[in-house]
């Protein structure tokens, strides 16, 4: 994949980690991420509306989200919808915050089939413009109490990062 | 989408072992278990969560059971990450856009102001 230059992704453990460096100062970052309405205009991808039904800025506050692809140049995406619903867990303005991402439908029902995401941001200013650095993590605890009860969960975390060098490994066989 | 059962399969030091091992190509289970140096049966409960997983699967030859990797996990793995990665960086271009719409608002309003 083709990464910007002002991009780097990297596994620890079990969690995914996007740093992307924005050239914008910190409370201008954090207000597009923390403002519902601004974050409508940016959250989906080109050419999909984003609507956010429920935006509670606060921790155990809920984010209930839709996005619909209103682009008839997309082919089969035109007209689909993808919802979404968050809680945050932490908010620290304006350096992190912190939820947990779920698939939901339009009517906010969280589909329990499957895991649930902790997302994990926080903004960093550096000579006026922002780092950004967003960690997620693939597995919700229950899942990983379940793997730790079934006894497979000894080195997961080391295990990780070696199954990322072989999934690498793998792409050039 | 990627199921967990998928990575969890992986999340056991001699499965992962068991897997760098037929990266070298075809072995039988006595052979894996040599190699690890541990007991025949103990590879075949660990070559059974494999084959199950999808990472593994088992050639009959000659009486001997022969274990390959199959690559579809791996690409279910990757193309999982893959996509996750692409939303993330679509998103963040279109972040990027915006944050430059609010600084000329903000420049705006300074003037204004």
């Amino acid at each position: 994949m083709n990464l910007p230059e002002n991009q780097n992704v990297y596994t620890e453990g079990n969690v995914l980690v996007i740093e992307r460096l924005f050239n914008a100062p910190r409370d201008l970052v954090f207000r597009a991420y923390s403002e519902s309405d601004r974050l409508e205009k940016w959250w989906g991808p080109e050419g999909w509306k984003t609507e956010n039904f429920q935006f509670e800025f606060k921790p155990e506050g809920i984010w209930h989200y839709c996005m619909t692809c209103l682009d008839k140049n997309q082919g089969e995406f035109y007209g689909q919808e993808s919802c979404g619903k968050g809680i945050f867990q932490e908010i620290v303005e304006p350096e992190k915050i912190v939820y947990t991402d779920y698939f939901a439908d339009k009517a906010g029902n969280v589909n329990e089939e499957m895991p649930g995401m902790k997302v994990s941001l926080t903004f960093t200013e550096q000579d006026g413009k922002t780092l950004i650095i967003t960690r997620s993590e693939f597995a919700s605890e229950e899942d990983l109490k379940q793997v730790m009860e079934m006894g497979v969960v000894e080195g997961f975390s080391s295990q990780m990062n070696r199954l990322d060098d072989l999934l690498v490994e793998q792409l050039r066989m | 989408m990627l199921k967990f059962t998928t990575l969890s399969a992986l999340a056991e030091p001699s499965r992962l072992q068991i897997v760098e091992l037929l990266k070298g190509g075809p072995l039988s289970v006595g052979e894996i278990a040599d190699r690890l140096a541990i007991r025949q049966p103990q590879a075949s409960k660990h070559l059974r969560v494999l084959s199950e997983a999808g990472f593994v699967e088992v050639e009959v030859n000659a009486n001997k059971r022969i274990y390959k990797l199959r690559p579809d996990p791996f690409r279910t793995m990757d193309s999982w990450l893959d996509s996750y990665l692409q939303i993330w960086e679509e998103r963040y271009d279109r972040l990027n856009a915006y944050l430059e719409l609010m600084k000329a608002e903000e420049k705006k309003n300074n003037k204004e102001g």
